[in-house]
C-alpha cells in the first residue's frame, strides 16, 4: 500500500473495485481543518471521471504499471501513433489516453508510457521540450513602453504560446510541459 | 530568465493586485480599523496539527541563537493587541507554512488578511466579508457587478445535499458509523474532524461550487478551533468559512474568550501532535493570557491570493505571485 504523497498524475489507484488513472491533483492544507488531497481519476474501463478526496497520509492502492519508452510518430484518426523504442512495433494510443498533453508532441519526441496488462494508460512527457519558432509577429518599436511585454507564438508543431517580444521566427525555444510555459531560449542555457 | 518573464507576462495582473490590496486597505481605514503591523518572526508558532511552521535561527550581537519561527498566521500577535485594549484591527501581511505544494492552491509564502471586530458576532464578519468585495469590485472594475450571496447552516447543507441530518452526527462514534455506512475506509482513530471533511469534501463540496458566492456558518462543536459555542444552537460553534466559486478564502469565528478552554485546546493539539509524530511546541502563555482578558470579539483570516485569483481569473495561485517558490527553486 502505497501513501497519498505518492500520488501523481498517471499513477493507477484502484478503488471500490475500479481502476482509475490520476489525470490530476492537488494538496489543500487548510490552516484549522485537516490536510486532504483532491484527485481527479478517470476509470479506466469505464472511461468516466471522478473526483475523490483522500486524507493525507491514507493508505491508497497504487497499483504498478509497466513503463516504457516510445517515440511519437504521427497523429492519426483518434488516435496518436508511437514507436516502441525496444521491439520498433508502432503503438497506437487513444486520445482518451494522450488528452491534454497531445498539444506538446512533435515528431520524434520520446515520451514514457505507462501500461496496465498491456494497455497504455498514461504518458509522461519530459518536463522540458525544444520547438522551432514557425510564426512570431516582431516587435513593434513601442511594444515594452506600451506594456506588451509578451506576444502570442506558434511553433512548429502548432502550439501556441506567449513569449517575450524578442523571440523570432526560427528560434529554438524550451517550453516547460507542466505549465506550457515559455522557458526561455535554448541557446540560453 | 523565466523569473523575469513570469513577472513581464503577469504584469497586468500583478498591478491589479496591487489595486485590490490598496482597496482592502482603504475599506478598513475608511472604518476607521488600525493597521497592525506584526512581527513575522515569533518564538511560539501556531500548533494546528496540519500545519508545518518554518524555523529561523536569530542571532543576537554576541551571536548566542535563539529558536524562532515565521508565523503561520497573526493571530496570536492580534489576540494580544486586542487584549492591551485596542479595538478594531487588521493586518495584511505575508505568513508561512512549511510542507505546502509550490503553485495550484497553496504557496508555502502566502498573503494574509486577518481582521477583528470587538463587541460583536461572527455575522458582524459576514456583512464586512460582502461590503468588502462590492467595495473591490467598485475600486477595480469601476462598476458593481450584481452579485448575489448565500449564507447557510451548515446543517442546512447537509440536509440539501446528501438529505444527512448533521445533529444526529455530533459524536465521533456516530460520525464514524456514517463513513462506514457510506463505503469510506476510516480508522476508529481518525478525530471527528477528519471524518467529518471525508464526507464534506467528497459529497458536498464538489456541489457548492454552483453557488459562487457563499458562506457557510455553524460548524459542529467538535470542530470549534478557536471559536465560542453558540448559545442558541449548542451543538454548533459560531465559525464560518466563505467559499468564492468553490474555493475556500477565509475563516471566521465568534473568539473564545475563555483562558482554560483555550489552554485545553491547545493541550488537545499539542497531544495530536505528538501522536502524529510531528513537532510539538511549547504553549504561548502570554497568548493563553491574552485570550482571557479579551473582549467580546470576532475575528477573520482571509487569502488574499485567493481573492486576487478569483478577481483576475487565476486558477493557479502562482499567476498572481511576483515570484513563487515553483520559480525560485525550480
Amino acid at each position: 500500500m502505497a501513501e497519498t504523497a505518492e500520488i501523481k498524475k498517471g499513477a493507477v489507484i484502484r478503488h471500490s473495485n475500479h481502476l482509475y488513472v490520476v489525470k490530476d491533483f492537488k494538496f489543500v492544507n487548510p490552516g484549522k481543518g485537516v490536510a486532504f488531497t483532491k484527485t481527479k481519476m478517470k476509470d479506466i474501463a469505464a472511461g468516466k471521471t471522478i473526483e475523490i478526496t483522500y486524507k493525507s497520509g491514507e493508505n491508497v492502492d497504487i497499483v504498478e504499471v509497466y513503463k516504457k519508452t516510445m517515440q511519437y510518430l504521427y497523429k492519426g484518426i483518434g488516435t496518436y501513433s508511437f514507436m516502441d523504442k525496444e521491439t520498433y512495433e508502432t503503438v497506437e494510443i487513444s486520445e482518451d489516453v494522450i488528452a491534454d498533453e497531445g498539444k506538446y508532441l512533435k515528431e520524434g519526441l520520446d515520451v514514457i508510457v505507462s501500461t496496465h496488462e498491456e494497455n497504455p494508460v498514461a504518458i509522461q512527457l519530459p518536463k522540458k521540450v525544444i520547438y522551432a519558432v514557425k510564426v512570431a509577429p516582431p516587435a513593434v518599436k513601442g511594444d515594452t513602453a506600451s506594456g506588451n511585454v509578451t506576444k502570442e507564438i506558434e511553433l512548429d508543431n502548432g502550439l501556441s504560446i506567449h513569449a517575450p517580444i524578442f523571440v523570432k521566427e526560427g528560434d529554438q525555444i524550451i517550453v516547460n510541459t507542466e505549465t506550457g510555459e515559455y522557458g526561455g531560449r535554448s541557446t540560453d542555457n | 530568465m523565466s523569473q523575469i518573464f513570469h513577472i513581464q507576462k503577469q504584469k497586468n495582473i500583478l498591478s491589479l493586485r496591487a489595486d485590490i490590496v490598496r482597496a482592502i486597505r482603504e475599506f478598513f481605514w475608511e472604518k476607521g480599523f488600525l493597521e497592525v503591523e506584526v512581527p513575522l518572526i515569533v518564538r511560539h508558532p501556531g500548533q494546528e496539527p496540519n500545519l508545518s511552521p518554518m524555523e529561523v535561527i536569530v542571532k543576537d550581537e554576541r551571536n548566542k541563537e535563539y529558536q524562532g519561527y515565521l508565523h503561520t498566521s497573526p493571530e496570536y500577535a492580534l489576540k494580544k493587541v486586542l487584549a492591551a485594549g485596542y479595538t478594531n484591527v487588521f493586518s495584511l501581511g505575508k505568513c508561512f507554512r512549511n510542507n505546502e505544494s509550490f503553485g495550484g492552491d497553496h504557496n508555502p509564502e502566502f498573503t494574509m488578511l486577518e481582521w477583528y471586530r470587538k463587541e460583536v458576532d461572527f455575522h458582524a464578519l459576514m456583512d464586512d466579508c460582502e461590503k468588502m468585495y462590492i467595495h473591490i469590485e467598485k475600486k477595480v472594475h469601476k462598476k458593481i457587478k450584481e452579485v448575489s450571496w448565500k449564507r447557510l447552516h451548515m446543517r442546512d447543507l447537509w440536509k440539501q445535499y446528501i438529505g444527512v441530518n448533521l445533529d444526529m452526527y455530533q459524536t465521533t462514534e456516530a460520525i464514524f458509523a456514517l463513513c462506514k455506512q457510506k463505503g469510506y475506509t476510516v480508522d476508529e482513530k481518525e478525530t471527528y474532524e477528519a471524518m467529518f471533511y471525508r464526507i464534506f469534501l467528497n459529497e458536498i463540496e464538489p456541489k457548492i461550487r454552483e453557488t459562487p458566492f457563499l458562506i457557510i456558518h455553524h460548524y459542529p462543536k467538535q470542530m470549534a478551533s478557536l471559536a465560542r459555542i453558540s448559545k442558541e444552537d449548542p451543538l454548533y460553534a459560531e465559525r464560518f468559512e466563505l467559499y468564492i466559486d468553490g474555493v475556500e478564502i477565509a475563516n471566521a469565528f465568534s473568539e473564545l474568550t475563555d483562558k482554560e478552554e483555550q489552554k485545553q485546546r491547545l493541550k488537545k493539539e499539542q497531544q495530536q501532535r505528538k501522536e502524529e509524530q510531528k513537532e510539538t511546541y511549547e504553549v504561548d502563555n502570554d497568548f493563553i493570557d491574552a485570550v482571557g482578558q479579551l473582549p467580546a470579539c470576532a475575528g477573520i483570516a482571509l487569502g488574499v491570493d485567493r481573492l486576487v485569483q478569483h478577481y483576475t481569473s487565476c486558477k493557479n495561485i502562482d499567476d498572481v505571485l511576483v515570484l513563487p517558490m515553483s520559480k525560485i527553486f525550480n
